[in-house]
């Protein structure tokens, strides 16, 4: 526990040597919501005179999502570089288990992605999202996201202590990231998708993520569908599992690395 | 606490990578607690490899292991908590100045933040880099990040402190401080330092034993002092053209040659008294048809029984 947390906090230190680091880390999440999120709401708008609103009330939750997986991937590439410098053994060297090293990265990550989702959530505010009246929500939204971002910071530890080169990981994460952000309903309503994409997309974590934020965080958005065909202790139970099983898959495949 | 006598011992230990590479072959060490003890080969000697298993980076492909009493397969985690280890390659965080790697290090093994803060002062006075201390390690030299290094080692108090190649690129000043250092801590504490080197100085100037190692085997191990005199109370070098079989066949029938050891060109002769033998050591040459071309009377040093036991001369000088 404490090595995860000297960890964390390293890692956090590092993020701050890098200032454009940081301006990076919030305009992206700006950017998505005002260029795409925006460009969207036009789109809607043109259907009915509330559906533009509702379209951002409704994507909100997709944008956390693609933000945290872009998060992710910037964690793993960090890890795969310190893993090639050789900064690792200094780790493993270290009285301290293998799990808590990758935790440490873990939560940094998510950290950023929780200080991101609250900018994303701000920024959507201001562009006609409409957000829940109850704050238990909100921090039910964060707990959220927080499962999420453990589970797919999990997988891109993974994808990075099972390769050597950066441009295999890009690669190999960008096969996960696809489908991850596009097989779920977070850019579009499930009701919209043919039945073969439903399917995947109620295989995927993402999908009841965006769906518990938008059940708990966000207001009702009504033009764009319903939201209660998956119950909140599912969406709940599905961003814990898939934290367990990122961190599950990220453990194996450091073990396996330094065997 | 251990109450054994033995801070590292081996038995049979074998590392293979693959099919082809034999790093580590069979090696049996057994090195007593507050000893210095310096594994000194070339390059692809399985010294690394051999580091690498005893501090439980890597798992040998058999035979077994104990440092501080403590299996290093079996109890790895419990190894980790009394060892401390500097890698033969430079791993500093780039991010963080010489002090926070310092005390991130620290705080890795749980040390206290009073300890840790006297500590860190007086190790970056030690390895003169207090004024660099609040900068990034990126923009340190190369000898500054080695000294850095060396300093994290030394932070975490351990039982038994693994250097691979410690003092690789430094100047002889700072060689000589971190040695100073090195032996007073054997001195007051109970530390068992296992290190490895190419410089034959530092294994003479540091280490109580020295293992020879070469091809993955410990060729000879004993003090500076034991394996110095078995090559002969002075030793005389040759280099020269002809049949040096013949020539060595020759010279050690003579009453007051000790020992003969040809390699990498060099002919190697152990005798009770340089000077006084040179001329019928020449005499020698010359009825076997041995061109001398250089010839040279030296005290033996670890160097030479480098030579003898490696075929290969130690070339970092
Ligand atoms: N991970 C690895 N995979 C394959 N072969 C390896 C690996 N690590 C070391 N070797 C091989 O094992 C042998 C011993 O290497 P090792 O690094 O232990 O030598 P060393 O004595 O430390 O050499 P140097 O003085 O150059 O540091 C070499 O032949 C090396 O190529
Ligand atoms: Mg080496």
């Amino acid at each position: 526990m404490n090595a995860t947390i000297l960890l964390w906090q390293k890692q956090m230190k590092k993020a701050l040597v890098h200032p454009e680091e940081i301006v990076g880390m919030l305009i992206q999440p700006i950017l998505w919501v005002i260029l795409f999120g925006v460009g969207m709401r036009s789109l809607m708008g043109t259907t009915s005179p509330d559906s533009g609103n509702d379209y951002m009330t409704f994507v909100v939750p997709g944008i956390v999502a693609l933000t945290a997986v872009s998060a992710a991937i910037a964690g793993g590439s960090t890890w795969l570089n310190e893993r090639l410098i050789g900064i690792v053994k200094e780790y493993l060297a270290a009285p301290i288990p293998r799990l808590s090293i990758l935790m440490g990265n873990a939560t940094s990550i998510v950290t950023k992605v929780l200080i991101q989702s609250i900018v994303i959530l701000i920024v959507g505010l201001l562009m006609g999202a409409k957000l829940s009246n109850n704050p238990l929500g909100w921090l039910g939204g964060l707990l959220l996201i927080a499962g999420y971002g453990i589970g797919f910071s999990g997988f891109a530890l993974a994808v990075a202590s099972s390769t050597d080169s950066s441009e295999g990981y890009h690669m190999m994460i960008f096969l996960l990231q696809l489908p991850l952000l596009f097989l779920s309903n977070s850019l579009y309503p499930l009701e919209t998708l043919p039945s073969w994409m439903r399917i995947g997309a109620y295989a995927n974590p993402t999908t009841y993520v965006v769906t518990g934020l938008r059940q708990i965080t966000l207001g009702p958005a009504p033009t764009m569908g319903t939201v209660a065909n998956i119950p909140l202790w599912l969406c709940f139970l599905v961003a814990a599992g898939f934290a367990a099983l990122g961190m599950y898959m990220a453990l194996q495949a450091f073990k396996k690395a330094i065997k | 606490m251990s109450t054994n006598k033995i801070a590292i011992s081996t038995q049979g230990l074998v590392k293979r990578f693959g099919e082809e590479v034999l790093a580590v072959n069979n090696i049996d060490l057994s090195i007593p607690t507050n000893t210095i003890y310096a594994l000194l080969g070339p390059n692809g000697a399985g010294k690394t490899t051999t580091v690498s298993m005893l501090t439980t980076m890597i798992e040998p492909t058999s035979g077994s292991a104990k440092v501080s009493g403590l299996d290093i397969v079996l109890q790895a985690d419990k190894v980790r908590q009394r060892i401390g280890v500097t890698f033969q390659e430079i791993v500093l965080d780039p991010d963080l100045t010489g002090r926070e790697t310092l005390d991130f290090h620290a705080r890795l093994y749980s040390i206290g933040k009073a300890e840790r803060l006297a500590k860190i002062d007086k190790l970056l006075k030690l390895v003169e880099l207090d004024e660099a201390a609040n900068r990034r390690t990126n923009t340190y030299s190369g000898g500054m990040k080695r000294r850095l290094e060396l300093a994290r080692g030394l932070i975490t108090n351990p039982e038994v402190l693994f250097l691979d190649e410690p003092t690789q690129g430094l100047d002889l000043q700072n060689r000589a401080n971190i040695w100073e250092y090195i032996r007073t801590l054997k001195t007051n504490t109970n530390l068992t330092l296992l290190l490895t080197t190419h410089y034959m100085e530092e294994a003479e100037a540091l280490a109580d034993r020295v293992g020879i190692m070469d091809h993955g085997e410990i060729m000879v191990e004993g003090s500076p002092r034991e394996l110095i005199d078995q090559m002969g109370a002075d030793n005389i070098r040759i280099i020269g053209q002809g049949n040096p079989d013949l020539f060595c066949e020759a010279a050690q029938t003579l009453p007051f040659v000790e020992s003969v050891n040809k390699s990498d060109g060099i002919i190697q002769i152990g005798v009770d008294s340089g000077n006084r033998r040179l001329v019928e050591i020449i005499g020698t040459a010359n009825t076997s048809g041995f061109e001398i071309e250089d010839i040279s009377v030296s005290k033996p040093s670890l160097g030479d029984v480098f030579l003898k036991y490696t075929g290969r001369q130690l070339r970092d000088k």
